[in-house]
């Protein structure tokens, strides 16, 4: 239901509410999108790349299960089609309007960008958004990319996994500097 | 544990199980007075605290409809989130990053240190510093705070911090260091010593932080004395010809009403349900709401002003490792008015994991794109603070009842109105100014802003005041109209202070046990 909410601002909570990264990136493989056309799904796939692009840290993979992800939620719900492929085609009549050409064919990453900030107070542009943000920065098979470790429970904490370990600022007190500092 | 009749009348009801309603539970339970909690969430214990962000927001928050309203950011980007607290056995104690911090003599005394500011409601307290120091010694004592009180050490400093406090060193602070905190950093009161898991604000699952769901609830429902009612939402507060408060309506796990009756009632569910609670209990005798003769009840709803901001530094440093909130900067918490603003702030250095850092870099509908992408990509270099200044009190932020719409309990929704003083915009701007300061003095490569959190501070709703015209209750909490009625959270703050409340909530909840079992047995209540 996150594709297809015809709210001016889309909101973090209302996004938290329904949608979870598991369901985003339950939709499986992508072979069957009846909903949309091949040709909205690469707007939708090079959609997700403009929102949160990461060129050269995320593979394509990445951005593909988000898009199967809101296709297969489109194919779930004929109003969140239908939603999307009005978005959808507003974008590329707007690509055209400006730049001549279809919005996945415009070259430049920041003409891109600012064709889709036209947008970003639509309900299709915020689904897309939040099924990406959910998609990678709440992914624990990327985190890894980003260099965040997640949980840390189930290893003991990072008491003996670098919660401490950097050399270029000094360290901090010792237990004894830190009893001292208590004293009386 | 205990149980209790409702029919009855010689019970305390408390409404509320956090830092306010929990301690004051344990408190009365240990002094041999009964008491019914009634906790609108459900039970939780360690086993429920994952290490996943999104995961215990879902798990912990108040979801109930809510509205935020006025001039700041959030009204419009979190509009349904004005308040990030917790519903559930241990309140928002489950939530706090565990900093016990006093608040200072000045604080307490806001009226007469900085006079009258127009467009705010600045009052004094009716207690001092000085009166309150025994019972923050006992409440650090009770908690487990790291410090001369106990003689626990603070806690080692993690990677985060260690980038703050050396930016701190190189410009001249001298005031900063990782405590005080109600963690232990040593096993104690039967719990474990910190293992720096991090995930302090989605409950710590060792139970080596402080919090009601740990200590105070159990140790109360382990006496004959005390009876927690999770699932029960507390609806109207009932009351006689004599305008005594009788008995609470509420709605049990099954949605079905029930009335327990009570000697006292004290309420304690953070700062916008306690004063929705007295308004949705007016009557004929109370048409404004119960002890708000004064018109304060709602009113003067003070945040903290506040912000974030994070620092890409030229190295990695893995932010969030280790305790959430692991040090503590307050070189800067005083009265000068030449800095352009009233009061003072700390800053506290904070953790974010990657999903909470991708959301609130820049919440709302603009925050995507490369800039914010390009800072993501930086995340295991940042280090960065959470500013937390005073929040002047105004009448027109506060708690109010929406007309027509109602929530699953058929109470009408809150509104909760927060517009920034322009005493809070210089102070904002000063504190990112000092933090980024800070931070370049150790060599920072970029600095970002982040506007204010939904608030987990939520205070001055029932405000102390020694005029029963100006305020709600009085120095213990006691409702100046009704004697048998009680606030005993952070609504009752007559003023913010710079610092966290939790402390200072706990410090009031164990006088005003002292105090409840003095007055019942003089037979005044």
């Amino acid at each position: 239901d996150y594709a297809g909410v015809n709210r001016r601002f889309f909101l973090m909570t209302t996004a938290m509410a329904g949608v979870t990264t598991s369901a985003i990136l339950a939709g499986g493989g992508s072979a069957f999108a009846a909903a949309l056309t091949a040709d909205e799904a690469a707007m939708v796939l090079r959609m997700t790349q403009d929102i949160y692009p990461h060129p050269d840290l995320l593979d394509i993979e990445v951005y593909q299960a988000v898009v199967d992800g809101v296709l297969a939620g489109a194919d779930d719900d004929e109003a969140n089609a239908t939603a999307l492929r009005d978005g959808l085609a507003q974008v590329e009549e707007q690509a055209q309007a400006l730049f001549g050409s279809s919005y996945v064919d415009i070259p430049d990453a920041d003409a891109r960008e600012g064709l889709l900030r036209k947008f970003q107070n639509e309900g299709f542009f915020q689904g897309i958004r939040w099924a990406t943000y959910f998609g990678i920065y709440n992914n624990p098979d990327v985190w890894p990319k980003f260099g965040y470790q997640g949980s840390s429970v189930e290893y003991g904490g990072y008491i003996d996994r670098g919660f401490s370990d950097i050399t270029f600022v000094p360290p901090g007190p010792s237990l004894e500097d830190r009893l001292a500092a208590v004293e009386g | 544990m205990a149980t209790f009749d409702l029919k009855d009348d010689g019970v305390v009801v408390i409404i509320g199980s956090g830092a306010g309603g929990g301690t004051l539970a344990n408190e009365l339970a240990q002094k041999g007075i009964k008491s019914v909690v009634l906790e609108a969430g459900p039970r939780f214990d360690t086993g429920d605290m994952e290490n996943d962000e999104w995961t215990q927001f879902q798990k912990l928050s108040w979801l109930d409809k809510r509205y935020s309203a006025g001039g700041w950011h959030g009204a419009v980007n979190h509009a349904n989130l004005p308040a990030w607290i917790v519903k559930g056995y241990g309140g928002s104690t489950i939530h706090w990053a565990g900093v016990a911090l006093r608040f200072k003599d000045y604080e307490f005394k806001t009226r007469s240190t900085y006079g009258g500011i127009a467009e705010a409601n600045v009052e004094d307290w009716p207690i001092s510093l000085e009166e309150m120091t025994p019972w923050y010694e006992k409440a650090e004592l009770r908690m487990g705070v790291t410090g001369k009180t106990t003689g626990m050490p603070h806690l080692p400093w993690n990677n985060g911090f260690r980038v703050l406090a050396e930016g701190c060193r190189r410009t001249g602070r001298t005031d900063y260091a990782s405590g005080p905190m109600a963690i232990n950093s040593v096993q104690r009161d039967g719990r474990p010593p910190c293992q720096q898991i991090g995930f302090c604000m989605q409950g710590c699952a060792v139970g080596a932080k402080w919090s009601t769901m740990v200590r105070e609830l159990p140790d109360a429902e382990y006496t004959d004395f005390c009876e927690v009612r999770t699932d029960a939402m507390a609806l109207k507060i009932e009351h006689d010809d004599a305008g005594q408060v009788t008995g609470v309506v509420y709605a049990d796990a099954e949605g079905d009403q029930q009335l327990q009756r009570a000697r006292i009632v004290c309420v304690a569910g953070n700062s916008i349900e306690s004063p929705r609670l007295l308004l949705n209990s007016a009557s004929a005798m109370f048409p404004d709401g119960l002890a708000n003769s004064s018109g304060q009840v709602g009113k003067n709803y003070m945040v903290h002003t506040t912000g974030g901001l994070y620092a890409a530094m030229p190295e990695p440093v893995h932010l969030f490792r280790g305790t959430s909130v692991a040090g503590i900067v307050g070189d800067d918490v005083y009265h000068d008015p030449a800095r352009g603003f009233a009061g003072g702030f700390y800053l506290e250095f904070l953790s974010l994991g990657l999903p909470f850092m991708a959301a609130f870099l820049e919440p709302g509908n603009t925050g995507w794109g490369r800039s914010v992408s390009g800072a993501l990509e930086k995340y295991d270099h940042m280090s960065g603070v959470w500013v937390l200044g005073e929040d002047l009190a105004q009448e027109r932020n506060g708690v109010t009842l929406h007309e027509s719409e109602v929530d699953q309990y058929g109470l009408p929704v809150p509104i909760v109105a927060k517009t920034p003083h322009i005493n809070d915009v210089n102070m904002t701007n000063y504190m990112y100014e000092t933090s980024a300061q800070i931070y370049e003095a150790v060599g920072a490569t970029d600095i970002y802003e982040l506007p204010a959190y939904p608030a987990s501070h939520n205070m001055g709703t029932n405000r102390m005041h020694a005029d029963p015209s100006k305020g709600v209750v009085n120095a213990y909490g006691q409702s100046h109209d009704i004697a048998n009625l009680f606030v005993s959270d952070g609504s009752q703050f007559t003023s913010s202070g710079a610092c966290n409340p939790t402390l200072t909530i706990v410090a009031l909840a164990i006088r005003q046990a002292e105090y409840i079992a003095q007055e019942m047995g003089a037979q005044s209540i």
